[in-house]
């Protein structure tokens, strides 16, 4: 196993230099390129003092010398032994441990390194919570489109994964910004940044001024919850219906006075009916679980808002909900676009699994159906979806680049479109580097896993 | 062409052994999909488009498509026609005649290229548009009276109308003003949203279809060789495939863009160029479990050139995944030229749907129709695509095998 990961650490390397070349190569041979002219342009200075500028940034980076060259200074640079260089840039001997220097960004002037280690966790962040979402919704839908193969559910499923997967991920940005965010229309979540400014001295946990508070929170939270729980587990579908598309219509109506104010209009019947509509739909939906969790969660939301209403003193965010409070639309953004292939894939592994000798034995042998789905075919449809999972990182890597620049979130996608805008030489290689590391690190951390979950592979 | 008629003579020996005329593999799953609900809607939004895109300066035109002054009959719509205008045109009219005829697929698509590539050359050198337009002159001759009667297009706005002689060009929510109709509204210059989106259509059908092209061709000429010659040609290749899928396409895509500078046909070849490791890893495969069937020693036996055995013989039996991933393909390259474009390094002068949606973000107050009508057009025209390639999958896969990376 050690033999197999270090072959593969090592296989990574010329992966890694010929991604940096196919770039260091593409800036190369843009026209205009990368020269000491191209990052002074558009500075107002004088002739003696754009030459003064042209020399030091010359200097400081060496572009004026031939593009392979400035190559292998650059690989000379990341790699932790090389040359060392004197003050006038001429070698003069060979380290074994000079460290490795991303270099230095030519718009921020300051160490790529810090900059990466201050934006990657933010992406890093934004990956780490979708992850979870996208996989739990994603099995949940695909174990059951498998189970029900061919019916309704299996089709509209299918479909409607399909429509998620198409809707482009600017549209929902813009969207949930305009709608949801603005000034113009609601303004429940922030727009911009992963906390707010004013989060930074605030307490890490929430806190309330006043116990009474608390106590009303938690307890008609807790009995809205359990009102709406109960209702879906024990009503009938149609006390269900009607309960439930009242909440809805209300809700609507409520939601529609927060925007028209004056009177009656066409956005409070509108959002009513909508509103009332879907409630409805959820209601008379024959899948309990899924059911009880929505109507429960909607329970729990009104319970909050109907204290919040009643609070008599004054409350504070905390730093954590702060976070949790912007992070909701761009992980909503991030994750929705990865249910449609990842639902497909449980839905093919555990339907060949659900057809296998083995599970038509256990069933022979008397093992209940859910039994048979859960403790049999689930576990051995769960090893494709760990694979997958590597594969699933770049294509995230890529999805943060837009939603970070929709929500203004300062990550690693944010640093890479202004990276190659401001044709930061340095920064472009650096973020090139970091994503194909971390792409091929996926993939490596995947076929380990599969590893450790199927004891037939070894990769001795 | 002696090699199509070659061809053509050989499978007219192995086709009479059966009563029923033997259809080719690409053919059968190109039927099965078809016969799908979801295939069939997509394309027909698909085709919507296609015909949209083909009659914009029909569509949507400030230039009246025919008008009578003091009895003198013109149209000016004609005169401004763009060589983009005509050979569009041209190719689709001589394109639906090429179709009726009775030939095989193969010629027709043929003689389409050849068209498209004949009428194209000439448009670009002997058609030469008047640079200025004055959109204002026939509304306000309109008003005045000097013409007997004129025949304007269902939009009559041209995308970069900017309807200055109105006086208040600026956002105008649709169906809003009095004077004047604009189904989707206005956009921050004036200008219509519905002319901008039926030109904007034109460019994406034409991204999708080549960059999809450019990468097909290379991922199967580079696939094809490597799953034919596996051994030190196959793993060069494959650590070649790794590296493009390790850097991140997008990343890759703002780069060349934000370095060579905005052009379509950049953009074009640009996604083109980063999109074929997909095609070339599903060649691959294909062709190494091929290269081991009889038919293609038989055909390496008598001694074809590798040209004929790659892609007359070997390439025809391992279409099928290839046909799905250029459906999906198309769907993507049509999202990458939506998202380069968004984040502001797209076409600046023509519309472009995530153009258009740029400037949805960058006005100062939202206009929710110009983030709804050009993103609902992304949206359906990817779904269409997708749809299509689900089908498509679907035929050449009863039992939907899961296609895994190789690790």
């Amino acid at each position: 196993m050690q033999t197999y990961i270090l072959r593969r650490l090592v296989l990574m390397v010329p992966t890694l230099f010929g991604i940096t070349v196919i770039v260091f190569a593409v800036m190369a041979a843009a026209p205009g390129g990368i020269s000491a002219q191209s990052l002074i342009q558009g500075q107002n200075l004088e002739p003696g003092a754009k030459k003064a500028m042209e020399d030091y940034y010359n200097r400081l980076y060496g572009l004026d010398q031939p593009v392979p060259v400035q190559y292998l200074r650059w690989l000379n640079n990341i790699s932790p032994a090389g040359f060392t260089f004197d003050a006038n840039n001429e070698i003069n001997g060979f380290s074994l441990n000079k460290g490795s220097d991303l270099g230095t960004s030519f718009y921020y002037n300051r160490p790529v390194l810090d900059l990466v280690a201050e934006r990657l966790p933010i992406t890093l962040l934004l990956n780490v919570l979708s992850l979870p979402i996208i996989y739990v919704i994603a099995i949940t839908i695909g174990v059951r489109a498998a189970t029900e193969r061919g019916k309704r559910f299996d089709t509209t499923s299918g479909v409607a994964l399909l429509g998620f997967w198409s809707v482009p991920t600017m549209l929902t940005g813009v969207l949930m910004i305009a709608f949801l965010a603005s000034d113009q229309y609601w303004r429940w979540f922030p727009t911009a940044g992963i906390n707010a400014r004013a989060a930074l001295e605030m307490p890490f946990m929430p806190h309330w001024s006043a116990t009474s508070d608390v106590l009303m929170l938690v307890s008609l939270s807790i009995a809205g919850a359990v009102l709406m729980g109960t209702l879906s587990r024990k009503g009938g579908k149609a006390t269900r219906a009607v309960a439930f598309g009242a909440l809805g219509a209300v809700l609507g109506v409520l939601m529609a006075g927060d925007v028209a104010r004056d009177g009656l209009s066409l956005l409070h019947v509108l959002l009513g009916a909508g509103l009332g509509g879907l409630f409805i739909l959820i209601g008379r939906a024959d899948y309990e679980l899924p059911r009880t969790a929505v109507m429960g969660l909607v329970g729990f939301g009104v319970g909050v808002g109907f204290a919040a209403s009643f609070a008599q003193g004054t409350f504070v965010r905390g730093f954590l909900l702060d976070s949790l409070w912007h992070l909701v639309l761009p992980v909503i953004c991030l994750s929705y676009t990865s249910f449609a292939f990842l639902s497909k894939l449980t839905r093919a592994a555990v339907l060949e699994n659900l057809l296998a000798d083995y599970a038509r034995t256990a069933r022979a042998k008397g093992v209940s159906e859910s039994d048979v789905l859960w403790r049999h075919v689930f576990r051995n449809s769960l090893l494709p979806l760990i694979t997958v999972s590597a594969t699933l990182l770049p294509g995230l890597l890529a999805g943060s680049v837009i939603v970070e620049t929709i929500f203004s979130i300062e990550g690693m996608g944010q640093l890479a479109v202004e990276a190659v805008k401001l044709r930061d030489r340095e920064l472009v290689l650096s973020v090139t580097l970091v994503s194909g590391l971390l792409t091929l690190i996926g993939y490596l951390i995947a076929d380990l896993c599969y590893a450790v979950a199927d004891p037939r592979i070894s990769y001795d | 062409m002696t090699d199509g008629q070659t061809l053509g003579l050989r499978d007219s020996e192995i086709a009479p052994a059966s009563t029923t005329p033997a259809r080719s593999y690409a053919a059968q799953v190109l039927r099965d999909a078809a016969s799908s609900w979801g295939a069939r809607l997509g394309l027909m939004w698909i085709a919507m488009l296609a015909f949209v895109a083909v009659f914009a300066p029909l569509l949507a035109n400030s230039h009246p498509l025919l008008l009578s002054e003091h009895g003198d009959i013109s149209s000016p719509m004609l005169a401004y026609l763009t060589p983009a205008d005509v050979t569009l045109l041209v190719t689709f009219c001589i394109g639906l005649l090429v179709m009726l005829a009775p030939t095989r697929a193969r010629r027709r698509l043929l003689a389409i290229m050849l068209t498209l590539a004949i009428v194209g050359g000439l448009s670009v050198v002997y058609i030469t548009p008047s640079p200025l337009a004055i959109y204002s002159d026939y509304r306000i001759k309109q008003q005045t009276g000097a013409y007997d009667w004129v025949l304007r297009a269902p939009v009559p706005y041209s995308p970069k109308d900017y309807l200055r002689d109105y006086g208040d060009a600026g956002f105008e929510a649709p169906l809003e003003a009095a004077r004047r109709t604009h189904w989707m509204g206005t956009e921050e210059n004036g200008a219509d949203v519905l002319s901008r989106m039926i030109y904007a259509s034109r460019i994406a059908l034409g991204i999708g279809l080549i960059a999809t092209g450019i990468a097909m061709f290379i991922g199967i000429v580079l696939g094809g060789l490597m799953g034919y010659f596996s051994g030190r040609v196959d793993m060069i290749g494959m650590r070649l495939v790794e590296i493009f899928e390790a850097v991140p396409t997008l990343f890759l895509l703002l780069t060349l863009v934000a370095f060579f500078g905005r052009s379509l046909y950049l953009m074009m070849v640009i996604i083109g160029l980063t999109g074929w490791p997909g095609y070339a890893r599903y060649v691959r495969a294909e062709f190494l479990k091929l290269r081991q069937q009889e038919f293609v020693q038989a055909a390496i036996a008598c001694g074809l050139p590798l040209r004929s055995i790659l892609f007359r013989h070997m390439l025809p039996n391992g279409v099928g995944p290839i046909l799905v991933n250029a459906s999906f393909g198309v769907a993507a390259a049509i999202l990458a030229e939506a998202v380069l474009s968004f984040l502001g390094l797209g076409l600046v002068d023509d519309p472009s749907w995530g153009q258009m949606l740029n400037q949805a973000v960058q006005s100062s107050t939202f206009n929710w129709w110009m983030a709804v009508f050009p993103g609902g057009a992304i949206f359906l025209t990817v779904f269409a695509y997708n749809l299509i390639g689900e089908a498509l999958r679907d035929a050449i896969d009863p039992h939907l095998k899961k296609d895994q990376p190789e690790s």
